[in-house]
């Protein structure tokens, strides 16, 4: 790798992850007034005081959401992408700016407009808030899989059918191995939207599913308590980190 | 090794969109058990469309598909008991070689020991037997093929199809290949049905061909039938042949700018084109009595040891002959020589378009050679 290649590369990583070092310091802060550069005493009281909050349950809370996020948008995205990808469909281009429209919507006025009638049809509040970002995932894991599924070689399945593959056989033996790398890519971003969102949470939840993001934003509009609110905002960062590196090692073995 | 089926296709017919001309047009043909039929046709022919209707990928407008005599109509294709290979070897790239050519077996259900077993046997047929655990994507083009034969084979299928799968392949790959597939077909004995655009290839491994032009049959028979009689213009086009001299047919005599050339069966009386193979074409000396015409080369064309030699004769419409030269014979362009046109492999097929003009040769009746 030529020398501009790597200074690029530690430049690039060094400014993802410079917001990070104060967070870090905060989280292990007992005390830090201005103007000391480091904090003056070290300790738990931030992990303390998150936990206190309801971090662990939040933290549940999150996962599970991004998760069911995850489960229902990316097969959802998958089909709209293979079939706009590969047949003829009626409308394509009108039905891709639908599938897509959510990206150009504002939430906070969806989210507020759809809460009433959610409420009016007396639809449980963690249902609302996973049919809601579900169509917000949907933009993301959709074009996706459609790049995916454009790059694609139907070769493959018609090869696996005269082999004596049925049309089920097909799909788990040849097509999802194939696609492996861009389905986890596209539950990947799926899990994001559910994980990170607070707005459609706030909103439609009413305030009681507290999920990480909602911590946060509770902890960091309070006064005094930067350690705490440290704490809940690397718990929020690190799992999708983690996720990352895991979709990243699947997409390699995918290629090599 | 499962009993090689027979197939026979029965006024195919497939129409992709109303008002454009189908893409197969009442194509009939009989593949025999156990024997090689190679449909030959340029691209666009409708070639492919004969393999992907008759592997069941796509339905066909009209027209049957039987394999031993049971009509195939709406069976699935995994359910035909056929096997395609494609021009591109389509290796499973998530899965090993081995594992590749298992992949029918273990659809099929059988253990997966059991189905690498077999497997093994069959990458030893093809020559491949070490190379079972690489994974799929480290082979070279000419290994991909032959795995790719080998998974077809391994689906023991009752017919094979095979969609031009060597034509992606450099020469000396492809005669390999060639001889490969001559081999299986002694040892396996499988009913095959080749679709090319290389009558070359067509004469090494099939006992019959038919030819598709435009999606219609032109002719079907053993190879040497179709170069000594080909049946239209098209058909001796793709079988490699360039020497057309357009003309007159009465009595058993050709009358062109050639001069009157006695042809060897009956042929109808009217307007007729001349064809002959270049190497059935000899060249001699221009005072030669044997000669039928004389000319002049106008261009040498390098083929191994045997040149190919393409000699004008004088005459309204420039008519051209090409004549295959002795083996490390030499020709310089402008060189006066005569030809022998060997009666045997003369052959007339109807004109395209309107019937060509009368040849000053006709006015005066000159006696046939």
């Amino acid at each position: 790798m030529g020398l501009t290649a790597r200074l690029g590369r530690t430049a690039l990583a060094g400014w993802l992850l410079l917001p990070l070092v104060p967070l870090v310091l905060w989280a292990a802060a007992d005390r830090w007034t201005a103007p000391a550069v480091l904090p003056q005493a070290w300790g738990t009281a931030g992990l303390r005081d998150a936990v206190d909050a309801g971090a662990g349950p939040a933290f549940l809370r999150s996962t599970v959401l991004g998760l069911v996020v995850a489960v229902l948008a990316t097969p959802l995205g998958a089909m709209a992408g293979r079939a706009l990808a590969t047949s003829r469909v009626p409308l394509g281009g009108a039905v891709l700016a639908v599938l897509l429209s959510p990206l150009v919507l504002p939430p906070f006025a969806v989210a507020l407009g759809l809460d009433v009638l959610l409420l009016r049809l007396r639809v449980p509040a963690p249902v609302g808030v996973v049919l809601l970002l579900t169509v917000a995932a949907l933009p993301y894991t959709t074009v996706l899989m459609r790049a995916a599924y454009a790059a694609h070689d139907l070769g493959f399945e018609e090869e696996a059918r005269t082999l004596g593959a049925t049309a089920r056989q097909t799909v788990f033996h040849v097509q999802l191995p194939l696609l492996a790398p861009a389905l986890a890519g596209a539950a990947f971003l799926a899990f994001l939207v559910g994980w990170s969102d607070y707005v459609v949470t706030l909103l439609v939840g009413g305030g009681q599913l507290v999920t990480l993001p909602l911590l946060v934003a509770a902890a960091a509009t309070a006064t005094g308590n930067e350690a705490q609110v440290a704490v809940l905002s690397l718990s929020s960062v690190l799992p999708p980190l983690v996720l990352l590196v895991a979709v990243g090692l699947v997409g390699r073995r995918g290629r090599a | 090794m499962t009993q090689s089926g027979a197939l026979e296709l029965r006024g195919l017919t497939q129409v992709h969109a109303a008002g454009q001309p189908p893409a197969l047009d009442d194509f009939t043909l009989d593949v025999p058990a156990g024997s090689c039929v190679a449909v030959l046709g340029p691209s666009g022919s409708g070639k492919s469309t004969v393999l992907r209707l008759t592997a069941g990928l796509d339905e066909p407008t009209r027209g049957s598909v039987r394999l031993d005599g049971r009509d195939l109509i709406g069976v699935p294709p995994e359910r035909r008991g056929m096997a395609m290979v494609f021009q591109r070897p389509l290796l499973f790239p998530h899965l090993s070689v081995r594992d590749n050519v298992a992949f029918a077996d273990r659809v099929r259900g059988v253990p997966r020991r059991r189905a690498r077993e077999r497997a093994e046997e069959y990458l030893g047929l093809v020559a491949l037997g070490g190379y079972g655990d690489r994974p799929a994507r480290a082979l070279s083009g000419g290994q991909e093929q032959r795995v790719a034969l080998a998974r077809a084979l391994a689906a023991e299928p009752r017919v094979l199809l095979l969609d031009e799968p060597f034509s992606a392949l450099d020469t000396a790959l492809r005669e390999e290949m060639h001889d490969l597939l001559a081999d299986l077909r002694v040892r396996l004995d499988p009913t095959v049905l080749l679709v090319t655009h290389d009558h070359g290839e067509a004469d090494a491994l099939a006992d019959t061909v038919a030819v598709l032009d435009g999606g219609r049959l032109q002719q079907a028979g053993p190879v040497r039938e179709l170069y000594a009689r080909p049946a239209s213009l098209a058909v001796s086009r793709l079988l490699g042949g360039r020497t057309e001299v357009p003309g007159t047919v009465r009595d058993g005599v050709h009358t062109s700018a050639l001069g009157a050339l006695a042809l060897p069966g009956p042929v109808p009386d009217g307007p007729g084109v001349l064809v002959v193979r270049p190497e059935a074409v000899r060249v001699t000396l221009p005072a030669d009595p044997a000669a039928d015409v004389t000319g002049t080369v106008v261009r040498v064309r390098r083929r191994g040891l045997r040149a190919l030699v393409a000699v004008e004769v004088p005459g309204p419409g420039g008519v051209s002959v090409e004549a295959e030269l002795e083996a490390g014979e030499e020709l310089p362009a402008g060189r006066a020589v005569g030809l022998v046109l060997a009666v045997a492999a003369r052959a007339v097929v109807p004109p395209l378009g309107p019937p060509s003009s009368p040849t000053d040769a006709e006015a005066s009746p000159v006696r046939p050679r």
